[in-house]
């Protein structure tokens, strides 16, 4: 069990995941799409979320993969 | 307290000018000069364009605000940080590419320095203030990709410098390290 943050066009909400926490890169940005177009995210619900629509983000695993963030690059400052 | 900001382009300039109050020597680095087209998104004004930007931070925290902090022009590197950042008690990586953020990352953990990341999504809607244990550096999405360069994101970044502004006081006064998102949605429209 693990909270998944998801960041969309500047929104952020957080998703509970009832899987492993280690579950692969590519499986959670699957699950994200599929949960934010079903909107089970409170606060970000996307019903034409593009099914790459994460495909260029990061996925950062903090508080021993108890908080996980998918989320936009930032490579500028 | 001496901080050092690495890189004073929209991030590092606008979060500067918030550390104004700060009883810090703020030492402020950059290689590159202020064009026209940084003024909707850093924090010159049009008397700074075409100088070098660390010495025109310099001299509008001086002229503006009477506070003085110290220039260093040159473009940071492995031959230069242990110059540019060996007295600070503080970094603040405000850089806009990762080999650059790298440097300094391999510096503050061999030296054990603080050191404070800031960056920002392309697209000007997220950024993100973590300091260096918790941080890594992300490469551009494609190369070359467009930068934040017109008045657009200037919402984003006025929120994201305060964010880095905050962090770096809490960090002076308490030795507080908290890390940030920020997203468009800090301030709660009503």
């Amino acid at each position: 069990m693990a909270i998944l943050n998801i960041t969309y066009g500047g929104l952020s909400a957080d998703y509970q995941l009832e899987l492993d926490a280690r579950i692969p890169d590519a499986d959670l940005k699957r699950i994200a799409v599929e949960v934010l177009r079903a909107g089970n995210v409170p606060g970000l619900h996307l019903p034409h979320v593009a099914e790459n629509a994460f495909d260029d983000f990061v996925i950062d695993r903090l508080q021993n993969g108890q908080r996980i963030y998918l989320r936009p690059k930032v490579p500028f400052g | 307290m001496r901080i050092v900001i690495c890189g004073v382009g929209a991030l590092g300039s606008t979060a500067a000018v918030l550390c104004r109050n700060l009883e810090a020597t703020l030492v402020l680095v950059d290689f590159d000069r202020v064009e026209s087209k940084n003024l909707l998104a850093q924090a010159y004004v049009k008397q700074s364009v075409g100088k070098n930007k660390a010495e025109a931070l310099k001299a509008q925290l001086l002229n503006f605000h009477g506070v003085k902090a110290e220039a260093v022009g040159v473009r940071l590197g492995k031959d230069n940080v242990e110059a540019i950042c060996g007295a600070a008690e503080l970094i603040v990586d405000c850089f806009d590419n990762a080999a650059s953020r790298a440097v300094l990352s391999e510096f503050a953990r061999a030296k054990g320095k603080p050191l404070l990341h800031a960056a920002v999504s392309g697209d000007g809607t997220f950024g993100l203030v973590r300091w260096d244990e918790r941080f890594v550096a992300d490469a551009e999405a494609k190369e070359g990709q467009a930068t934040c360069e017109g008045g657009e994101h200037l919402p984003l970044l006025g929120l994201l410098g305060a964010t880095i502004a905050r962090t770096i006081q809490d960090f002076v006064k308490g030795g507080v390290r908290r890390d940030s998102m920020v997203g468009l949605a800090a301030v709660t429209p009503t």
